[in-house]
């Protein structure tokens, strides 16, 4: 803080134009990035047929809490949103010890099978066995009706993996050699001196697995459909707006099931009772990576 | 920053020699790597095995174990359809655009974003920024078809301006599919994808800063000598890896925002394999294609693999 | 060592968690090979019963989930023995969904595979139910003969139970279904409730119309005609030529009953006059400039404006979001209701726009698993929820709550009831029609009520606007039906979608099938938007050509034979 300051004083007329666009830009960027989320927002309480009519903008033109009302009744929710937690806590810590392991395991220097492992991991990321064998392999492992199948199978990931790599490579060799001086072994190097330091891209990775867990629906219809003790959040969500991917549907069977359709200001009031959450747990991850970190401490 | 990059890749040239001393030094990493790999094969490579899905009539009451055997057939008619030809040419193309334009947004929104005096300010336009991200194509696809509109604010703005005339019809063009196409996928997603580079800007030693500020470098300077050159290594790495997704231009927003006349440039692999497969209930095609997208990205990620090695960057293994 | 700890502590709390889950599946596992033990057993929902046993069932099509509590399940359970937990297709395609269970070898007790249906027999998922049929009268009711021969398979067995189209008794039809050229009333009335008897009159209808009052009392502008094409919804656009030729909805193709010769109706002389007529509106400012690229919702909102004065469209696609809009909005006073009129390419030719009886779908229906362990009973269930009691209770309510009884025992509902049995959250908790389970219109055994509210005339008739009653007095009508004329069946080989609905990309005929579709899906919006009509025409019957369509006709035609000689045994 003391630099920004510093820096502050000096200002020069051509950092203040920048400032000056630098405002003028974040500005104009909230206001394009926050209107689907307002109209979104504006929309949930909206009355759904009066909706339809269109023209509802940053205002309801129609108030009513009766698209929550519809959503909170939901049968299943409770259960849905007491799984969807624990898939969340348990699959995001499951996720970060173990990509974070792998991440420290190929950011070794001297480490054998660097490359190897590295690649091997790389592969998985652009092949794809597709549903059926997968849903075959699942079941053959005991992972469908089970709880399992929400945190086990997507657990390791190379995306995240080759980001907390990236990171560690930039944490100076030499803090690991002293440690092994020391007489430290891989392990309280990992644990002691590698991961206080990469708490930022940990928070990162944390969000994307928790925002990952927190959407997810598919696994919970595919592999546990039957086990409504089992529903995730999401999927009571999905099947209440049930989204119909119409191109399989004959037009006789859509006539059939014609007004199942759920109005677009539920879907509205669904998607604020996602984000919601979301949107509170974000200040916590949030300090690790906007107010920065002083490495300089830890640093030789 | 440079000098110690140049240390680090002469360490990289130099692999460590596998000897049984640095095996039992390293038995703590090996006994975990097996573990890890272990999961891998189970989880990543055994339903590769779905793959001989391509090369048979596969009906669901025979199993994979005993679909009759049809070989290359699948992949001849799909390489033998203009169709398919057509839409690998949308797929790349707006693979591309997507690419090269949400890459270039995020980081400049990073970085903008990291230049914001006001910590609070800086909070909240982050928060704000990554919101659209959990909204569905749907609902973002619903309001750029109604903003876009010919009674929709751009036509109203761009009359008022007497920038054209009279409205015109966005989505009856083709010329306007790919541009469209991208400008949601940065609507959507430059917050969410920035969050990576602002993690980055945050490992980002402060006394280098401080060491340019003496120099008198000016915020420009800071940001082209100090933060890209930081944030380099993030950048190289998801460069990489999303060279590797360009056939994954996706689905639902070409399929949300598509229509008969813009068809030839709207449709991409994947809504070609719904058609034609997954609707058809033919598994072969689906998979045919999947194999395809695999080879062609381990091809792509491979040579910019080999490219950034020889350059001397960051790279993926 | 604290860290050995660590780790060790780690590796056994992960190990642990992975032999954990594996256990718990393999115990579920157990569950569900004895599914009816399992069944049995989760009756705590249902308290004290006891007795009552939970089948479990998946429908590949959309549709709404109940809650677990629903009371006219519960109260459907207390006397059948049976309740059946629903689920329904969500984010899939049918047959992705129908794949991935046959992949599993493990069903659900009951299943509606819609186009996955062929892909179940083939893997021997479903019980023949052929000897089942016989013991249950109330199913064996819902068919003929001939009509369940229909649905015999290869194998000679019956798979499924189709759940539509079955009337009972007389039948009572108030509201048209299908497809059709609507109009507002209020345009009607404006030129004096004039006869509407060919597209060219229809058309010069709205002009005139919209020359006099090119804006609604608020001041906004009509929109004159719009045309629905968003993806599969194109039939608003693409299928008017086998109506405007007078032939029924044969979906793909037109079928000359004289010559039982299938005609492509794409080609015919009145494809290219109705979309020259599109052309020609288009130019004139008649047809919405932004008809091609509206997406359903767009569509939906601007029909709710009650801005525009007509449309082709089937009646499921628009009404039930547009009329409650329309109302909600007063809009039905100004006379925005929209009305169908018989239009036909020429006059004289009698128009099939509506056509009564029923229906067969012999593609798909309800099939009861091989997973499912006590066959007998769950056909037993489905031969008690036909039995006429149990039939208003699904789809009239409860007695007193969704409904009431006149002193001349006929059901009517107040509207508050009508307002609760559209309501999402009411349906959830309280109705329960078990909506794809086999089912019955026309009338009840009680000879007075219709089957279901939607046919009731009183109810119907008390539902309506003046504007609209006022309407279809000036045209001696007193239904939408009225309004069309009804047509007999045509005959023993319709409808013939049924039929290129089960055409997949394995066959010539289906791979043209598809192709054409995506051509018609392109070149159609362009040949009405055409400068040069005439040019673009000749473009677009060249790349249809192209597709090969003969393969597909043909197919159709083999088709139509053989259904013509399977009829052939009956008479």
């Amino acid at each position: 803080m003391k630099l920004l300051k510093k820096n502050k004083k000096k200002t020069s007329l051509g950092d203040k134009i920048f400032y000056f666009c630098n405002g003028i830009f974040m500005i104009a960027f909230v206001i394009i990035t926050l209107y689907p989320v307002l109209n979104t927002l504006v929309l949930s309480f909206n009355d759904g047929t009066d909706a339809l009519r269109g023209g509802i903008h940053l205002w309801p033109r129609k108030w009513t809490l009766k698209n929550f009302e519809t959503v909170l009744t939901k049968d299943n929710l409770i259960t849905g949103a007491i799984i969807t937690v624990a898939r969340t806590a348990i699959g995001t810590l499951l996720a970060l010890v173990t990509n974070a392991l792998l991440a420290f395991i190929v950011s070794r220097k001297r480490f054998l099978f660097k490359r190897q492992l590295s690649l091997f991991w790389v592969i998985t990321m652009y092949v794809n066995g597709g549903l059926i064998p997968t849903f075959l392999l699942f079941k053959g492992l005991g992972l469908t009706n089970s709880f399992g199948v929400y945190v086990i199978p997507g657990m390791l990931s190379a995306f995240n993996m080759l980001v907390i790599r990236t990171f560690m490579n930039g944490i100076p060799d030499s803090l690991e050699e002293s440690a092994q001086l020391d007489g430290a072994g891989y392990m309280t190097i990992f644990l002691r001196i590698i991961s206080p330091l990469c708490k930022p891209v940990y928070a990162t990775v944390a969000l994307f697995v928790a925002v990952g867990q927190w959407n997810s629906w598919f696994d919970a219809m595919i592999y546990n459909r039957m086990r409504s003790d089992l529903t995730t959040l999401q999927y009571e969500l999905m099947k209440l707006l049930s989204s119909v991917t119409n191109q399989g549907g004959s037009v006789e069977n859509l006539k059939n099931a014609a007004g199942a359709v759920t109005p677009t200001s539920v879907r509205a009031a669904a998607t604020i009772i996602t984000i919601l959450p979301i949107v509170m747990l974000y200040p916590f991850l949030q300090r690790y990576f906007v107010t920065g970190m002083t490495l300089g401490g830890v640093k030789e | 920053m440079s000098l110690t990059r140049k240390k680090k890749e002469k360490v990289n040239e130099v692999p460590t020699k596998i000897t049984w001393k640095e095996i039992k030094r390293q038995k703590v990493l090996l006994f975990w790597s097996f573990l890890i790999v272990v999961y891998g094969v189970v989880f990543y490579y055994l339903p590769l095995a779905g793959w001989v899905m391509a090369f048979q009539n596969y009906k669901p009451k025979d199993g994979i174990f005993h679909s009759e055997f049809i070989g290359l057939a699948k992949f001849e008619q799909l390489f033998h359809d203009a169709t398919f030809l057509r839409v690998i040419r949308n797929t790349l193309a707006m693979g591309v655009i997507n690419l090269v334009v949400c890459f270039v947004t995020a980081i400049t929104f990073a970085i903008l974003l990291n230049e914001l005096q006001n910590n609070n300010r800086k909070k909240v336009v982050q928060t704000i920024s990554y919101l659209p991200h959990f909204l569905s194509w749907i609902i973002v696809t619903g309001i750029l078809h109604g903003a876009l509109s010919g009674s929709g604010i751009i036509n109203e703005l761009l009359v008022a301006f007497h920038i054209i005339d009279s409205p015109i019809n966005f989505f009856a063009h083709p010329k306007f599919f790919w541009p469209i196409v991208a400008f949601a996928n940065i609507w959507k997603e430059t917050g969410w994808n920035a969050i990576i580079y602002l993690a980055a800007i945050t490992a980002i030693d402060p006394c280098l800063y401080e060491a340019a500020s003496i120099d008198g470098a000016g915020r420009w300077e800071r940001i082209k000598y100090v933060t890209l050159p930081g944030i380099k290594p993030t950048i190289i790495i998801l460069l990489l890896m999303n060279v590797g997704n360009v056939l994954n231009a996706g689905f639902e927003i070409q399929y949300l925002l598509g229509n008969g006349l813009v068809k030839s440039v709207s449709e991409t692999i994947d809504i070609y394999v719904l058609k034609w497969g997954i609707s058809q209930g033919d598994y072969a095609i689906g998979t045919a294609a999947g194999i395809f997208k695999s080879l062609v990205s381990i091809i792509l990620i491979v040579v910019a693999n080999q490219i950034a090695k020889h350059n001397g960057e960051e790279r993926l293994f | 060592m604290k860290q050995k700890k660590i780790i060790s502590l780690l590796l056994a709390a992960t190990l642990s968690f992975t032999l954990l889950a594996g256990c718990g599946s393999k115990t579920d596992e157990a569950a569900t090979d004895t599914s009816t033990d399992a069944a049995a057993t989760t009756t705590e929902a249902t308290e004290g019963a006891g007795e009552v046993r939970e089948f479990t069932a998946f429908f590949a099509v959309a549709g709404t989930e109940i809650n677990d509590d629903n009371e006219i399940q519960s109260i459907l359970a207390e006397k059948t023995g049976v309740k059946v937990k629903e689920t329904w297709l969500t984010g899939q395609t049918d047959k992705e969904a129908i794949g991935t269970f046959i992949a599993g070898g493990e069903y659900p007790d009951f299943i509606e595979g819609g186009s996955g249906t062929p892909q179940l027999i083939d893997a021997g998922a479903l019980v023949a139910l052929d000897d089942y049929i016989a013991k249950y009268p109330n199913i064996k009711a819902l068919f003929s003969e001939e009509d369940w021969d229909k649905l015999r398979q290869a194998d000679g067995h019956i798979y499924f139970i189709p759940q539509f189209g079955t009337v009972k008794n007389e039948e009572k039809v108030c509201t048209h279904n299908d497809e059709a050229f609507w109009i507002q009333t209020r345009v009607l009335k404006w030129a004096g409730y004039p006869e509407v008897k060919t597209m060219d009159q229809y058309f010069e209808l709205i002009e005139s119309y919209q020359a006099a009052n090119p804006s609604m009392e608020d001041g906004t502008e009509n929109i004159p005609y719009t045309i629905l094409c968003e993806d599969w919804r194109y039939f608003c656009l693409e299928n008017a030529p086998q109506f405007l030729d007078g032939y029924p909805n044969d979906g793909s193709v037109i079928v000359d009953p004289k010559t039982l010769k299938i005609i492509d109706y794409n080609t015919t002389p009145t494809a290219k006059r109705y979309f020259q007529k599109l052309n020609e509106e288009y130019k004139k400012g008649i047809v919405d400039p932004e008809s091609f690229t509206q997406t359903y919702d767009e569509y939906i909102a601007k029909l709710s404006t009650g801005r525009v004065l007509g449309m082709i469209d089937q009646w499921w696609n628009f009404a039930f979001n547009v009329n409650d809009a329309l109302k909600q909005q007063g809009l039905d006073a100004q006379g925005c209701n929209y009305v169908p009129l018989p239009i036909t390419i020429e006059e004289g030719i009698n128009n099939q726009w509506h056509n009564s009886g029923a229906v067969l779908n012999v593609s798909s229906g309800l099939a009861v698993t091989t997973s499912c362990e006590d066959v007998d009973a769950a056909m037993k269930f489905v031969n008690d929820i036909l039995a006429q009691d149990l039939h208003d209770l699904r789809f009239w309510g409860t007695e007193d709550v969704d409904y009431g009884v006149s002193e001349t025992g006929e059901f009517f509902r107040t509207e508050e009831q009508r307002m609760n049995a559209s309501d999402t959250a009411y349906k959830a908790s309280h109705l329960c029609t078990y909506s794809y389970f086999p089912q019955y219109t026309g009338t009840s055994d009680d000879g007075i009520n219709a089957n279901r509210p939607d046919g009731q005339a009183s109810e119907f008739y008390d539902g309506l606007h003046p504007e609209l009653q006022e309407c279809f007095a000036a045209y001696d009508a007193k239904t939408y039906v009225d309004m069309l004329g009804t047509n007999e069946k045509p005959g023993p080989w319709y409808p013939m979608w049924s039929f290129s609905n089960s055409l997949n990309t394995t066959t010539p005929g289906g791979t043209s099938w598809v192709k054409i579709a995506e051509v018609k899906h392109e070149w159609l919006p362009k040949i009405v938007m055409a400068e040069d009509y005439e040019g673009a025409w000749t473009d677009y019957m060249e790349v249809y050509e192209g597709t090969e369509p003969q393969a597909f006709l043909g197919e159709m035609q083999t088709e139509l034979d053989r259904r013509m000689e399977e009829a052939a045994k009956y008479n």
